[in-house]
């Protein structure tokens, strides 16, 4: 314990000298010592300025263009400029960034407005950039993530990597809350009595099946095939060939054993029974890892239309349910449960493009029996015995006890396990409470009782639960200071994987070299393209772009009837693939705006209108230079979250793009909005485009509606699931045409894509601000202001490509280094040794 | 309390389901429970958000002689117990001078009357909500001390309003101004929050006991880490250590009293419908209730801004939409149609409570059942004169039959500080109360 303490502190010391020595003076800085440094180095004061008055220039443009309303009687939009002195903006930070975004982007002056020439508006930029920069150098401030929990998505990762354990996660911890449009936001991530025991039932659970000892009654599990999803064909890869419909799930079996897996048929919900089941008889396999393991012919004389309802339903239903389901021995771990009919030429398909045959929302008729939920249970009383080489057993128990009394064993595992779990090399005292539990289990049960008993006080762990950071000693407080090497460890894994770090890094940081910046840069790279950092395509873009919203939307199935779970899961997929390629083949960020390829099936490219894809597997599609769908913009999955159930909004879709390509989002709506003109004649209720220009008629609503609308009637040919049309239902022609503020017109998506392009340093700042939101789990403030632009400075050379943004973030201020806090009893350490029990 | 008997046998429960799995999955199991509680009293809300289409809820009559309106109609059997009120003002949910905020300001302005601080951050700041006032009044020796639930997702991205943080919008229960309670969506958590895992009395007992331990332990290991961090850090130990606390003194309880009361089965997850979704979670409120589980519960019907579609009623339109309805005669229908279902589903759980014997009289003789909104007009989010019904509470002194109307400027906050007195709690003021109306000469 003592050992590793004092080791702990004198590398944080190292650091602290490496790291901050050089400090405080600005000009030792102009000759940098790394190359991170170099790159971020802003560009040298404007000459133009007078060297008497510095500023005295800048400060008549802003008097002449920005006084009339921000003084300090109007304050508008809340900024005063008169009483700031801009000869030393680092006094008003906060004041002087928003002028900078406000100006550089040419939101201000407002229309109507006498306007500074571009030369002079520019000039006044970067001057105040590069104050801004400078003092940022001078006086860095990293700002303070607050604690971190992890949130249910790194915890599922957390035990995947821990414990090569894949968990239904949603079965055991609740979502969570988002902040600032991220959900590992650490003031969102809050704590409450019913997620402990949440977490208390998870930790109990995940430690009895990483071990296979599963005790008590078989909890069912249930699974349940989406209503609409459209059971015409093979349904996915796990389906074998000759197939329709069904389910296919991945299900970690806590044992060998045998367990009971039972089928239920869809019900047809006005009391009709079982639905579609005749005569004709209709084969239902269910199999585990591609064996088969039971075979039913469901239907027969006892199903035609007489009998099915008549009196011996009940007798007849209870018969098929029966057939239906099998016990069977199954080795403990995780196999492929697999569930679905053998596709027959004679049944009739289901068309879901023709309206006739939809009777009412999400239920397909005159087509074929299917599957509703399919249930496990086990392993059934008296059958379980401990698998021996399931993959988290061999992941977690790397020795054997010699005797019955050798703790070596039971530490190395227990050591093992608590170093990657809390992120750090485990101290002595931390070892004696794991091992305490230990005994306790091991009295009770043997060995293995007394891991998992050890195993489940792990995962309760605040130091699990939480991203807890140590501060090294004697830093005064409110100093910035760099993380240790090990925080380092768990911030880029976080980030990048959204779990805890591996051995490597784990390994590195141990030995104090992590944040060297070729060490930091070769580990990027690698993580990068290990999968796990899937987790920024699933998280990350998940939520920037708003792609998870895509899984729980609803569109009508009145006006959008040929809608189905098969279209959706293709929707996700198509984005997912899309901007894993950005990640994968390390494209510049911007490729998003207007890459000219995409990834269909044939589901998807029916949808799409594009021809000679055949098939359920996804492939890379490119794209004629004209098509509607290059680029984000084109994506089924934005244009269906960014519609209303049942028709599209020109106002979500562009306030979509103002927040998520320009960065800058619309103010939220003033209270109390007067209402339009009430019309009593439905009849005579104005056509949408009518009605949005009637709208912006209101000068309350115009400044904003003017650039919202504009953009959302570009992308009007994409009906609510982003399907194209040239009419809209009501018979009127669509028209795509717009106009920005700034004059820019177009017509339709691909000319908004030149117009996005156009603005694609605008998006490039957006996409960095929303990685460093994401990597710092905390909103961004002024302060982060002149990292983000170092993060765009140091990758602008290689053309904003994707790993060069990373790169960049993860060596940016804010990422590395923390702001010392008062420490309550100014212990230098986070106190590892518990008390004597 | 340790649950000691085990339910029907899981096969009978689980023929029942068919694809509709969350119908009524309890009713089958009710002969087998046993009155639990003395006439304890019991305090549910519901909370339906984006305001109502007022000309078709409130009733044109007053006094005990109103006619019940078209939105309201749906629970006509319960016109003897149901009161209406009128013109009370939700005035902490309106703008004060605050950016943007109308939906997230209009729950904790409704629940608490405090208006909600506008932050993203840790900062977050509302009241503590009339449920929790309650809830710390008759809930002191219950499992659980009060049960929060939703059929909102709260994952869905981009939902919360810029410059507030999502809890105001999600949690309709506070425990304190600044602890926003979340609430549960998964009815197995519900039914395992309120049944405890195991499904034997010796499992029960077995993992109480582990628990119990390992709680106790944590609160050491989390003491010791809290003195060893800055103050900020420190407040989100705490928050651990006190949710570890809280859990380990309920398990304490529930060791120490036993009761033969019978476990249902669990239900298997989440229901396919809006309809079979909020019966299953009015099922385990009134389970939760009859087994004297807990005394307080609510239910976030509709979140604010939820953009739910009902195709299911002929609105195929997205409701906070369709509360935009701009005057327009065909959406103000849709709206009150929105409206008019979810006092149906109200109907659903008054039923249920009253046909369940609690003493000598029925769980709804004890429970007031508070239904709102903190907005009114939706289309102009206006916080005035907003909609909300209590039913039930006769052995609480409630009365019914009534639609009362109040003066220009009466604060919402006065029924609520009324309401408060028949639970006991005595406090002079909630938010921005300048009365309490009393319920029992209304």
């Amino acid at each position: 314990m003592r050992r590793r303490l004092t080791f702990l502190i004198a590398g944080a010391y190292a650091i602290f000298v490496v790291g901050y020595g050089v400090r405080g003076k600005a000009q030792q800085l102009a000759a940098p010592s790394s190359p991170a440094l170099a790159a971020s180095q802003p560009a040298a004061p404007q000459s133009s300025a007078d060297p008497a008055s510095p500023g005295a220039a800048q400060q008549a443009v802003v008097k002449r263009y920005c006084y009339t309303c921000h003084n300090d009687k109007l304050k508008s939009g809340g900024l005063a400029l008169t009483a700031l002195d801009i000869s030393a903006p680092a006094k008003n930070i906060e004041s002087w960034e928003k002028v900078v975004r406000k100006l550089g982007t040419g939101a201000m002056p407002p229309a109507k407005m006498p306007r500074p020439d571009k030369a002079t508006a520019d000039s006044l930029v970067r001057y105040l950039e590069t104050a801004l920069d400078r003092a940022a150098l001078d006086n860095p401030n990293p700002g303070r993530p607050g604690l971190q929990r992890l949130n249910r998505t790194e915890y599922k990762n957390a035990i995947r990597d821990l414990l090569s354990l894949d968990i239904d996660v949603a079965s055991l911890l609740p979502a969570d809350t988002a902040g600032y449009g991220f959900d590992n936001n650490a003031d969102a991530l809050t704590l409450s009595p019913a997620l402990t025991e949440r977490y208390l039932n998870a930790a109990a659970k995940i430690s009895q099946v990483a071990l296979e000892r599963p005790r008590g009654m078989p909890t069912p599990e249930t699974f349940f095939e989406p209503t609409d999803r459209s059971e015409a064909g093979r349904f996915s890869d796990e389906m074998p060939f000759g197939t329709r419909g069904g389910l296919a799930i991945h299900y970690v079996f806590p044992a060998d054993g045998d367990y009971l897996i039972e089928t239920h048929p869809k019900e047809n919900g006005a009391n009709d029974g079982f639905e579609n089941f005749s005569t004709e008889i209709h084969q239902l396999d269910i199999a585990i890892d591609s064996v088969n393991i039971l075979s039913a012919g469901l239907g027969g004389p006892e199903w035609s239309g007489r009998n099915r309802l008549g009196p011996k339903r009940i007798e007849n239903e209870q018969k098929m349910l029966e057939k239906m389901k099998v016990v069977v021995h199954v080795k403990g771990g995780e196999h492929l449960v697999q569930a679905y009919f053998a596709a027959k030429t004679a049944t009739v398909p289901e068309d879901l493009f023709d309206p006739s045959v939809r009777r009412e929302p999400y239920r397909p008729v005159g087509g074929v029996p299917k599957l509703s939920w399919l249930r496990i249970t086990g392993p059934l009383s008296g059958t379980a015995s401990i698998s021996t080489d399931t993959e988290s057993r061999r992941r977690v128990l790397i020795c054997s006890p010699s005797s019955a009394t050798d703790e070596t064993c039971a530490k190395r595992i227990i050591s093992t396990l608590a170093r990657r779990a809390y992120r750090h090399p485990v101290s002595d005292g931390e070892m004696e409470v794991l091992l305490l539990r230990y005994r306790a289990g091991a009295k009770e049960g043997g060995f293995e009782s007394g891991i998992e008993m050890a195993l489940r006080k792990v995962l309760l762990s605040p130091k699990f639960l939480f991203r807890l950071e140590s501060q090294p000693p004697n830093v005064a407080a409110n100093t910035p200071y760099r993380v240790s090497d090990i925080d380092l460890a768990s911030r880029l894994s976080f980030f990048i994987w959204s779990s805890i770090p591996d051995d490597t890094l784990l390994d590195l940081a141990a030995k104090g070299t992590l944040h060297q910046p070729e060490v930091m840069r070769q580990q990027v790279t690698r993580m990068l393209a290990d999968p796990k950092s899937q987790a920024l395509v699933d998280n990350f873009a998940g939520q920037w772009l708003q792609v998870r919203n895509v899984q729980t939307h609803q569109p009508s199935p009145e006006t959008l009837f040929h809608f189905d779970d098969n279209l959706r899961k293709a929707l996700e997929e198509e984005m997912r693939l899309f901007f894993a390629s950005i990640i994968r083949e390390n494209r510049p960020i911007t490729d998003l705006l207007d890459a000219n390829y995409t990834f269909l099936n044939e589901r998807l490219a029916k949808h799409y209108g594009i021809p000679g894809v055949i098939g359920q597997d996804f492939r890379r599609v490119t794209l004629p230079e004209d098509s509607v769908r290059g680029g984000l913009l084109g994506k089924g999955a934005i244009l269906m979250s960014t519609s209303y159930p049942n028709r599209t909004s020109v106002v979500i879709r562009g306030k979509w793009i103002l927040e998520n390509v320009f960065g800058t989002p619309p103010p939220p709506p003033p209270p109390n909005v007067p209402a339009l003109a009430e019309e009593k004649d439905p009849r005579k209720v104005l056509p949408m485009r009518e009605q949005m220009a009637a709208h912006r008629a209101n000068p309350v609503c115009a400044g904003c509606h003017s650039q919202m609308d504009q953009l959302g009637f570009a992308l009007e040919n994409f009906d609510a699931i982003g399907e194209w049309r040239e009419i809209y239902p009501s018979g009127i022609r669509v028209d795509a045409s717009g106009q920005l503020p700034d004059g820019s017109k177009f017509n339709g998506p691909v000319e908004l894509r030149k117009v996005l392009r156009e603005h694609s340093d605008q998006f490039v700042t957006t996409a960095a601000e929303k990685l460093l939101t994401y990597a710092l789990g905390r909103g961004l403030e002024a302060c982060d202001t002149p990292a983000l632009r170092a993060i765009k400075r140091g990758s602008a050379g290689d053309n904003y490509r994707f790993e060069s943004l990373i790169q960049r973030i993860v060596v940016s201020v804010p990422f590395t280094e923390r702001m010392s806090v008062e420490m309550s009893n100014h212990l230098a350490q986070l106190k590892l040794e518990p008390k004597g029990r | 309390m340790i649950i000691t008997k085990l339910a029907l046998p899981r096969r009978t429960f689980l023929r029942g389901m068919g694809a509709a799995v969350a119908l009524p999955f309890l009713d089958a199991m009710v002969p087998a429970l046993s009155a639990e509680s003395k006439g304890a009293p019991r305090f549910a809300t519901v909370y339906i958000g984006n305001g109502a289409n007022m000309s078709q809820w409130t009733p044109s009559a007053e006094g005990a002689n109103f006619e019940l309106s078209p939105t309201l109609s749906g629970i006509k059997d319960f016109r003897d117990r149901l009161s209406v009120f009128t013109g009370l003002d939700n005035f902490p949910g309106t703008d004060q001078g605050d950016v943007g905020g109308q939906h997230p300001r209009s729950a904790p302005g409704f629940m608490s009357a405090v208006h909600a601080k506008p932050t993203e951050g840790a900062d977050l700041q509302a009241g503590t909500t009339i449920d929790q006032i309650i809830a710390s009044k008759i809930c002191t020796d219950t499992k659980l001390p009060s049960l929060e639930t939703t059929v909102d997702r709260i994952d869905v991205v981009g939902a919360c309003d810029h410059g507030y943080a999502c809890a105001y919008m999600n949690c309709m229960s506070w425990k304190t101004p600044t602890t926003p309670l979340p609430s549960e969506t998964n009815p197995r958590f519900i039914f395992e929050r309120m049944f405890g895992v195991g499904s034997t009395v010796q499992e029960r007992l077995t993992r109480a006991k582990e628990d119990r331990s390992l709680l106790d332990e944590l609160t050491e290991e989390i003491a010791d880490l809290r003195r060893s961090v800055g103050a900020r850090d420190r407040a989100k130990l705490t928050e651990y250590f006190d949710a570890v606390r809280d859990v380990e003194q309920r398990i304490v309880k529930a060791e120490s009293t036993n009761s033969d009361f019978s476990v249902p089965d669990q239900p298997v997850g989440v229901p396919g419908t809006f309809k079979e979704y909020v019966e299953l979670l009015f099922d385990l409120q009134a389970l939760a209730f009859q087994a004297d589980i807990t005394r307080v519960s609510t239910l976030m019907m509709a979140r604010e801004n939820t953009g739910r579609a009902y195709p299911e009623i002929g609105v195929p339109e997205a409701h906070h939409a369709t509360s935009h309805h701009d005057n327009n005669p065909a959406k103000l229908a849709a709206y009150a149609k929105i409206n008019a279902y979810h006092v149906q589903m109200l109907n659903y759980f008054l039923k249920k409570l009253d046909s369940i014997p609690d003493g000598n009289g029925t769980l709804l003789d004890r429970t007031a059942v508070v239904m709102g909104s903190g907005m009114s007009d939706g289309n102009v989010h206006n916080n005035y004169s907003v909609p909300v019904i209590v039913v039930g509470g006769k052995s609480l002194g409630f009365r019914g039959n009534r639609h009362v109307r109040y003066p220009k400027g009466t604060p919402l906050a006065n029924l609520m500080l009324g309401m408060t007195d028949r639970y006991g709690v005595h406090i002079d003021k909630f938010g921005n109360s300048n009365a309490a109306i009393d319920l029992t000469t209304i």
